[in-house]
């Protein structure tokens, strides 16, 4: 376990550099939008991880409630903060890359009402679970609240915006033809989604052990 | 199993019913909203999306009040505990769902002829219009009763309702509006979809909250 | 007779980062009866509340059998009877109309009459739970718990608010019910423990 660690902590350590540079200097701008373009290559993967940040934190939940292990009630709640931060990134650099491309910083387009909402179930998450202070049941209270929203999410992302036309660049579902892009910004996109990947799990596993970690220290503690 | 649903559904209206001040409170929230819009647009016919944004809002908040309050009234008056030795977590769920379903049923069922009346808001396709209220209430109402039971187990129960419970209803209104909408103007009859939508959203939720309910009920 | 078990193994409650009690074991067979005692704020409740099963434990376990059978949430009101001070019937109903509604099977409905006669609750059995005196709310609390003829009965101090004709009433009827059953009271009061065969003490040295 630990040699993987540190084979990630060096792949991060080399490949995000490598990323800024590919984003920011090597990839040619895209057309008629400017060198502020660039911003796709970070949106793109931060929007990606708050995703990512949201099926790690339902996994979590429903382990919390197949298995009372509290280990997964935290790892669930680092989730859930991982989540928050990741989706008001996307929506700040999702709100830049409007005004860039179509001159409005804000337009409720179902992508974007769905990036709202997915920060509004974070928040709304967090306040619940503080809500609950030392409640023995807190843990699972939360971990049904974000099992329900995790059913919620697929109505939201996946069918409202085929329902209603939207501006919204679609990248991921594409069928008809693959991307619209240079191979050059293809290859960009993808090398930052997946350093982006790679750190979002070198965080979580990072908080999840340090709050396993709090969390024993607090019970010896508290036995003394 | 139906007739420990029946019993707690009696229970439940007997309570409601010799208490009122949940009802009471929604309908008269319903009936004043509704007049006090309709004064303020001066008995102009608004447009459309407008009338159907207000329609909604006014649907929302009369029942936001009293949906919770199915399991809040638990808590707040220690019943709670009672009825959870007497009962399995999967009746409770069912019969205030139940409940629910019927209450908010019912408030639509009050709102929208006063709506139509004073604010002249006919709608052209009326069958649309009705499947779309209908289902949109059952939506509201499934959401609201998982909701209500995480909330009454928590402090500061009327905000943080609020606060869960408005990203997981931003779909079924979102939807709701948008199809009251096209009901109301003349045009294309508009589709199923979105109806079959709210219909869909219903179930899943439901399904959701009877196999999770009894990790909120039971500690 | 039913083969009944109750077995507790180091059973440990915690509130916050407060530990309530730790380590407590007992293991109680047809017949007996167990006080859990100790000053107030020690936990009481709360021990009888996981031993109930109402109540997750931090660590330990409770291993709750009628005739080898596992107690489960759904035969739960079945097989135990429970009633306690956070445990109240709707106030807005009346004390027939809570009964009806906790009673398991319909054929039980001499045991209903019997145990509102017994517990001289027959005359107001149609008023409003609310307009009940304290003490005439204990006694339909205590009815609540005997309803379903329970073999496994929990009590958190029954004998609150009942004046001396209720609590005698209460105890010839624990004594009534003691062979063949289990039952557990939590409680500070002499009179109620002495009626019991085992104790738990809690307190500080349980911490």
């Amino acid at each position: 376990m630990k040699a993987l660690r540190f084979i990630f902590y060096i792949l991060l350590v080399v490949m995000m550099p490598v990323v800024f540079y590919m984003a920011l200097v090597w990839v040619p701008p895209a057309m008629g939008l400017g060198d502020a373009s660039r911003i796709l290559y970070f949106h793109v993967p931060v929007a990606w991880s708050s995703v990512l940040a949201f099926l790690a934190a339902g996994y979590y939940s429903v382990r919390y409630l197949a298995k009372e292990d509290y280990r997964y009630e935290l790892y669930a709640w680092n989730a859930a903060f991982t989540g928050l931060v990741y989706s008001t990134l996307t929506v700040v650099t999702g709100s830049i890359w409007a005004h860039i491309s179509w001159n409005i910083w804000w337009n409720w387009d179902p992508r974007e009402t769905s990036a709202v909402i997915l920060l509004l179930i974070y928040i709304a998450y967090i306040s619940l679970y503080s809500s609950l202070k030392e409640r023995p049941g807190r843990g699972k209270i939360s971990a049904v609240y974000l099992i329900i929203a995790a059913v919620v999410m697929p109505f939201l992302v996946f069918i409202i915006p085929r329902i209603y036309w939207s501006l919204h660049p679609d990248m991921i579902f594409n069928t008809k033809n693959k991307f619209d892009m240079e191979s050059s910004m293809r290859i960009t996109l993808f090398t930052s989604m997946g350093v982006f990947t790679l750190l979002y799990f070198f965080i979580i596993n990072l908080m999840n052990r340090t709050a396993v970690l709090e969390k024993k220290i607090q019970e010896k503690i508290h036995d003394n | 199993m139906e007739n420990r649903i029946y019993k707690h559904l009696k229970k439940d209206i007997l309570v409601e019913f010799r208490n009122r001040s949940a009802v009471n409170i929604s309908f008269a929230f319903a009936g004043i909203t509704t007049i006090a819009v309709s004064l303020a647009s001066g008995g102009i016919r608004l447009d459309a999306n407008i009338q159907s944004i207000l329609f909604w809002i006014i649907i929302f908040f009369s029942g936001m009040s009293g949906l919770a309050h199915t399991f809040i009234r638990e808590e707040e008056e220690r019943t709670a505990l009672f009825l959870a030795i007497h009962s399995i977590p999967e009746e409770v769920y069912i019969s205030k769902l139940l409940f629910n379903l019927v209450f908010f049923i019912f408030i639509a069922l009050v709102v929208s002829p006063l709506y139509i009346f004073f604010m002249h808001a006919i709608p052209v396709h009326f069958t649309h219009f009705c499947l779309t209220v209908l289902f949109g209430s059952i939506a509201i109402a499934s959401v609201s009763t998982i909701l209500g039971a995480i909330v009454s187990k928590a402090e500061n129960r009327g905000t943080l309702f609020t606060v869960i419970s408005f990203p997981l209803m931003l779909p079924v209104l979102w939807i709701a509006i948008m199809n009251t909408t096209a009901s109301l103007e003349p045009g294309a009859a508009p589709g199923f979809q979105s109806i079959l939508f709210l219909l869909a959203f219903s179930g899943v939720i439901i399904s959701a909250s009877y196999l999770s309910f009894k990790f909120i009920w039971m500690e | 007779m039913d083969n009944l078990l109750i077995h507790a193994e180091n059973v440990s409650a915690r509130f916050g980062n407060v530990t309530v009690f730790k380590n407590i074991s007992f293991r109680l067979e047809t017949g007996s009866s167990m006080a859990i005692t100790g000053p107030n704020g020690s936990g009481k409740s709360t021990l009888l509340q996981i031993v109930a099963g109402l109540q997750r434990t931090v660590s330990g376990t409770v291993t709750r059998r009628v005739n080898d059978a596992e107690i489960t949430v759904e035969n739960f009101s079945a097989h135990a009877g429970y009633t306690g001070p956070l445990v109240n019937p709707y106030d807005m109903l009346t004390a027939a109309e809570n009964l009806a509604f906790t009673v398991k099977d319909s054929a039980a409905k001499e045991r209903v009459i019997h145990l509102l006669d017994y517990f001289d609750l027959y005359k107001e059995r149609n008023k409003i739970v609310k307009h009940f005196s304290s003490g005439m709310k204990q006694r339909l609390k205590l009815i609540h718990a005997f309803i379903n003829d329970p073999v496994i009965i929990m009590l958190d101090e029954p004998g609150s608010n009942l004046d001396s004709t209720g609590k005698d009433k209460l105890f010839a009827k624990i004594e009534e019910l003691k062979a063949g059953r289990i039952v557990i009271i939590a409680s500070n009061e002499q009179d109620e423990i002495n009626l019991c065969g085992e104790r738990v003490e809690l307190g500080k040295q349980n911490i």
